[in-house]
């Protein structure tokens, strides 16, 4: 069986990568804690509230820089929440084994998330509609590399909480952030711009993950001796992977990622055929 | 109470309060870790449904292991039970921030708003 030792050696390591791609550790964290034996659910039910840690340390310094903006994050908030506590619900019942294609599935989407992303948007001449507007959905930043205070208008506020609810119900019942799908929503839907979109989707993890872990609470599938070490884990990891982001060739750490994600896939598919 | 109250301030005591839910939980994980090592002698994880975090509902739970805490037993569920405690109230004590925020600059949009999701995660928390 594993040990909190073993546990804590993965977790620093995803942390670390998960830092340097941007992904979030979430998503590899689980598949490898399988490997090793740990039953899925309780992998993922402990993934959940290690997310909480991962997210609220990197989100407390982005939004003292001032760059999420909170008011769109409370309002997509709504949604993610209400799709957490429906997904989270969802795995504490379904059979283990539908759980590893899920995961295949949405491990595989991660592979868009790595290719893109890759330059810096600023939408420009955004239209913003009048629920977009009412809401108070705009903003300005600093942006640092261009040197500019950049000012926002987000739009289509409507679509991107629907978005946001499936992003929920997908962090949900996987554990995850789900970080990746989130700032495509509020990139190609609510237009906000790459900086933005990035923090506030951090700082949205947070919440999303507390509302799935309380249904995991609630359900029993909530093991602290697993829990603690990957908390700990994570977030040494993800704090010395953000310290030497700069150091490492982006692209090296990327296909790095790739082959991990690519092997991980497989073996979930393995796994959800040969299960009895 | 200042007159005037910003975004910057609610920015700021959100950011406050993310940082020392985490470092704090993260401290308190690794002493319940040192404490289980020193106390069983080996890192074994158990998977028994009696080593599972449980309680009427979480904040008794919360309540519960708080208490036990005071007393400085020194028992390695109990730590490792109070770090995953602060570390799930955390992102909960930043809502309830924001809805006392939106409260006092009378921003009924956004109180309703952080109302909402505050109304939705207590109940979730509550639910046995």
């Amino acid at each position: 069986m594993i040990d909190m030792l073993t546990v804590l050696a993965i977790s620093i390591l995803a942390g670390f990568l998960g830092a340097l791609t941007g992904l979030g550790g979430g998503s590899i964290m689980t598949p490898i804690l399988v490997e090793f034996g740990v039953p899925v659910k309780y992998a993922i039910a402990a993934s959940m509230v290690t997310i909480i840690a991962t997210s609220s340390g990197s989100a407390a310094s982005y939004v003292k820089q001032r760059i999420t903006n909170v008011k769109a994050a409370f309002y997509l908030e709504m949604f993610t929440i209400t799709g957490a506590i429906v997904g989270a619900t969802i795995t504490a019942f379904i059979q283990p084994r539908l759980l590893y294609f899920f995961f295949a599935a949405f491990l595989l989407t991660s592979f868009y998330g790595l290719s893109g992303h890759l330059k810096e948007d600023f939408p420009k001449a955004v239209k913003q509609d009048r629920f977009s507007k009412w809401l108070e959905l705009h903003g300005s930043y600093y942006d640092q590399a261009a040197r500019k205070q950049v000012k926002y208008k987000m739009t289509n506020a409507h679509l991107g909480g629907l978005g946001m609810l499936v992003a929920g119900l997908a962090a949900g019942m996987l554990g995850i952030g789900a970080g990746a799908f989130k700032v495509s929503v509020h990139e190609l839907i609510l237009k906000m711009p790459s900086k933005v979109s990035s923090t506030t989707s951090n700082f949205i993890i947070g919440i999303t993950a507390l509302a799935g872990a309380s249904v995991y609470f609630a359900s029993g599938l909530l093991f602290v001796g697993l829990a603690a070490p990957m908390a700990v884990g994570t977030t040494v990891g993800a704090v010395v992977g953000g310290r030497l982001l700069n150091r490492f060739p982006n692209r090296l750490v990327r296909y790095l990622f790739l082959i991990i994600v690519f092997v991980l896939v497989v073996q979930m598919l393995y796994r959800g055929i040969t299960l009895q | 109470m200042r007159k005037t109250l910003s975004e910057e301030q609610l920015e700021s005591v959100i950011s406050y309060i993310l940082i020392i839910g985490v470092i704090g939980s993260v401290a308190i994980e690794t002493l319940g870790i040192l404490t289980y090592y020193y106390s069983n002698g080996n890192l074994n994880i158990v998977f028994q449904p009696e080593y599972a975090l449980k309680g009427a509902d979480f904040f008794s739970y919360a309540r519960t292991i708080f208490l036990e805490s005071l007393q400085l037993r020194w028992e390695p569920f109990q730590i490792l039970g109070l770090g995953m405690v602060l570390l799930m109230i955390t992102p909960y004590m930043r809502v309830a921030a924001s809805v006392i925020y939106f409260g006092l600059v009378k921003n009924l949009k956004y109180l309703f708003i952080t109302l909402f999701v505050l109304v939705i995660l207590t109940t979730s928390l509550l639910v046995h």
